[in-house]
């Protein structure tokens, strides 16, 4: 039975995980935290979209910049439709532009990646404190 | 597609015209504001929307100190070794 128990919980902690990779705050949202889910998916949506304004989807880069686009898949998995997309290399983008879209479309990922961390941790915390262990 | 549709994507698909000017460094601020802003958030259990604000203006006044404090020291430093 308490078997059975752990298994649900590691698989309820793999599902807030999961959650919010594919929507940023999603996973607060599973753990009945609204506030902070609705704080996160604002800001991290428009830190993302800053980037993409600023220097434009070509800033998504999974073959010349492979670096970025492992902090910028943090994001959500929608970044991979966009990394198909631009992969061909017909959104060229150089310079400043390119720069500073990446480092916002990829610290919006890193920061995603901090509240998916954080709510998986909430989520154990959560449940431990509720079993008194 | 709607010409606002169209707008829309077309603002994504072109970047904007940055130069490299020492202006440019401004595009920190909103960077270090959404850092603060998510950090406080995964800081504070219960949030109240006035101490959640002080919080977040704190680190990113912080951030945003201890930034300048590195670069005059780096302008310094390079000042030192080129003069």
């Amino acid at each position: 039975m308490e078997q059975r128990s752990r298994e649900s919980h590691i698989a309820f902690l793999l599902v807030v995980g999961l959650v919010g990779w594919f929507v940023p705050g999603g996973g607060h949202l599973m753990i009945n935290e609204k506030k902070h889910a609705f704080i996160i998916f604002v800001t991290i949506a428009l830190t993302f979209a800053a980037g993409l304004y600023i220097g434009s989807i070509g800033v998504i880069n999974p073959v010349g910049a492979k670096p970025w686009y492992v902090a910028q898949i943090m994001n959500s998995p929608a970044v991979a439709v966009i990394g198909r997309t631009t992969a061909s290399g017909d959104y060229p983008v150089y310079g400043r532009p390119n720069e500073i879209g990446q480092i916002y479309t990829s610290i919006a990922g890193l920061l995603n990646l901090l509240c998916i961390v954080n709510a998986v941790y909430w989520a154990h915390l959560r449940r431990t404190e509720d079993a008194g262990e | 597609m709607s010409t606002i549709s169209a707008f829309i994507i077309a603002t994504f698909t072109t970047p904007e015209n940055i130069g490299v000017t020492p202006h440019s460094m401004l595009w920190l601020l909103p960077l270090v504001a959404s850092i603060s802003v998510v950090y406080k958030t995964t800081k504070m259990p219960k949030i109240s929307f006035f101490h959640f604000v002080k919080e977040s203006v704190v680190l990113f006044g912080s951030i945003v100190i201890f930034m300048a404090i590195t670069a005059l020291v780096l302008v310094a430093m390079a000042w030192l070794i080129t003069e």
